[in-house]
């Protein structure tokens, strides 16, 4: 009974700086994810302000709060009916949308959502969260329960790379394996005074992987609700997109190494 | 130099003699006189003219004693002290002619403190305005406002402005001002069953002639020990010590946003346009404030980012949004990055930026005495 179980791969999007892309990059991942066969479900827990539904314009029957209440109500009945189907020229995955009323978003307690997660994990490959920019309950038992923290960083002005030290540091306390919290860095190249070498030795650690700057596409994305992997252009940022998810699900992809030649990684770690 | 001539007025036998000490070894401060009974230092205090007078607050009938010694002692400073300070009874106390609050047995920079500090501009009091800024998601550019604007409302008024920054987990506050600072939200927070608004001044940083900011936690996990309690009561306390108090708090719908924005005389939603959902953002965060009653008069909006930054698009912006804005900041990322990486103030950086006129003209809005809705820009 147990071996017809999957037991998914939980990947959550967490970051101490605010708006450095985390729902923009957990769309894309679930979107590449599913796009390449792959069940999943893409879980919005920015309860209050969660832009998941938003940005691909959803108009869900449920969200978390129901999910929640039929947990608690312990009747056994599947809650994959309740999710919300995304779907883009044949590409389909499941969302779990923040509540629609935000006062529903203050009182939901944080086991009843990760038992959730726990319930739904036995049903798909792959299971992405996007976050909010805090260590709250909530998040810091997402944490737990992920299997692969993504650990989002930009290079912006030293208060932002400030509050990513100060995160990165205390995600270090909580002793997780090394393995599991990935440091990326978004918007690589976006305007500001500070270098990337500057962030990598303040953090004083290398980044996992590296995206660069596209507003346009970004912005493009955001207006059409369309994710960038999916809109058929195959932007820069597109590509190292895929290559995160290639690398997340070990499908061979060759530069591992970020000194790899030709790349433009090199240029920057030189 | 004016010699600080103290009368102790103090019912109960132990402080009358260890605050006897503390007085006597404090430079520049004479304890000419000390009695138990107040009704004594009414009749027989005089002879020792004395200029500052701490008078027991614990006494029965302190309020009309207040009045008393007020007209017995027309050029004295009078200081209260008490075991306990409490909003309430404290500005009972200043509002009935004391000149501010003691919480014994008080420390010889205490009593320096309540004594030259309080000499500075008019502190707040019942007009003081407690301002909240509240942003739904982070990196609304509210630090960076509310730093620029406690800086122009001190220059423009020469009133006392005070910082909080309670964003408990990840507040900048210290930062945009290249602070290290020993004593933060965090002792303070430790400390305020002990403190008063005198002791309190001593935990908040002076940054500029008459700016002060209370820094924030150093790390994530302090953000525990900072209970709403006491933020509550910092926040009273710093309503009688400032004019202005601006205070930052964390992103969202949490406990100490909730806590600071119900205390405060004006709520700002600051949001920045980034071209995603922050008129969505904005419109959910009204959903709850509009449970207050007065919402309209006690919650405004501040945009941040907004290009171009014009009365025109302020108009759109209210017409989308469908409720007034009262600020537009327009985008200087690179002004305020560069600023607070030096950790300096993008309005001293660029004081005829189009960044420093909205916040000089938000400073004035703010300052206004008399409040009206007319749209000047």
């Amino acid at each position: 009974m147990a071996e017809e179980q999957i037991n998914g791969v939980i990947i959550t999007f967490f970051s101490t700086a605010s708006a450095v892309g985390k729902t923009l990059i957990s769309i894309n991942m679930a979107s590449e994810l599913a796009r390449e066969g792959y069940s999943v479900c893409l879980a919005d827990f920015d309860l209050q302000f969660g832009d998941i539904r938003n940005y691909l314009r959803l108009t869900p029957e449920y969200t978390i709060t129901d999910l929640c209440d039929s947990i608690k109500a312990d009747s056994g009945n599947s809650l994959m009916p309740m999710l919300t189907t995304y779907a883009y020229e044949g590409v389909s995955f499941q969302v779990i949308p923040n509540p629609t009323k935000l006062e529903e978003a203050y009182n939901l307690s944080p086991e009843t959502i990760i038992d959730v997660l726990k319930n739904l994990r036995m049903q798909y490959d792959y299971i992405i969260v996007d976050t909010t920019s805090m260590f709250s309950v909530l998040n810091l038992a997402l944490l737990d329960i992920s299997t692969i923290v993504t650990f989002l960083g930009i290079v912006d002005f030293i208060p932002t790379i400030k509050n990513m030290k100060i995160g990165n540091e205390t995600l270090h306390t909580l002793n997780y394996d090394s393995n599991k919290i990935r440091l990326v860095l978004n918007r690589s190249d976006s305007k500001t005074h500070i270098q990337l070498k500057d962030v990598v030795s303040i953090l004083g650690e290398d980044f996992y992987h590296i995206l660069h700057n596209d507003f346009i596409s970004a912005r493009e994305s955001i207006a059409t609700g369309i994710p960038l992997v999916l809109n058929g252009q195959e932007s820069e940022l597109t590509q190292e997109l895929r290559a995160l998810v290639a690398r997340y699900t070990n499908k061979g992809y060759k530069t591992m190494e970020p000194q790899k030649k030709n790349s433009w990684l090199s240029k920057i770690f030189s | 130099m004016i010699n600080n001539n103290v009368m102790l007025v103090e019912g109960n036998r132990l402080y009358l003699e260890q605050l006897s000490n503390i007085i006597r070894e404090t430079e520049t401060v004479t304890l000419v006189a000390r009695f138990r009974d107040a009704k004594d230092a009414l009749g027989q205090g005089m002879v020792f003219t004395p200029n500052i007078i701490l008078l027991d607050a614990d006494t029965p009938n302190i309020m009309n004693l207040l009045e008393e010694f007020h007209q017995a002692y027309p050029h004295a400073d009078i200081i209260c002290t008490g075991e306990k300070w409490s909003a309430e009874s404290s500005s009972l106390y200043v509002n009935a002619g004391a000149k501010c609050f003691l919480v014994k047995p008080f420390s010889s920079e205490e009593l320096l403190d309540a004594i030259f500090a309080f000499s500075k501009p008019a502190t707040g009091g019942k007009d003081a305005k407690v301002m909240t800024f509240f942003s739904p998601k982070g990196k609304s550019g509210k630090t960076t406002l509310i730093a620029n604007l406690a800086m122009a409302i001190s220059r423009k008024t020469n009133a006392s402005v005070g910082i909080i920054d309670a964003d408990l987990q990840f507040g900048d506050m210290a930062f945009f001002f290249n602070l290290k600072p020993q004593s933060t939200i965090v002792e303070a927070a430790r400390d305020t069953d002990f403190l008063s608004p005198v002791s309190l001044n001593s935990y908040f940083v002076p940054v500029a002639k008459n700016v002060s900011i209370l820094c924030g936690t150093k790390e994530p996990s302090l953000i525990d020990k900072v209970s709403i309690h006491s933020l509550e009561t910092i926040i009273d306390m710093a309503r009688t010590m400032f004019q202005y108090v601006l205070i930052d708090v964390p992103a969202g719908f949490n406990p100490t946003s909730i806590a600071a924005a119900e205390m405060a005389d004006t709520t700002y939603i600051v949001t920045m346009l980034n071209g995603g959902y922050e008129v969505q953002h904005i419109q959910r965060s009204l959903d709850i404030f509009s449970t207050w009653p007065d919402y309209r008069e006690r919650v405004k909006i501040i945009l941040t980012r907004v290009e171009p930054c014009t009365i025109t698009a302020k108009q759109e912006m209210e017409e989308i949004i469908g409720y007034p804005v009262a600020g537009i900041i327009p985008n200087a990322y690179l002004d305020v990055a560069t600023a607070a990486d030096d950790g300096r103030m993008a309005l001293d950086l660029k004081p005829n930026s189009p960044l420093s006129q909205r916040i000089n003209y938000l400073a004035g809005k703010i300052t206004k005495k008399k409040q009206d809705n007319d749209d000047d820009f």
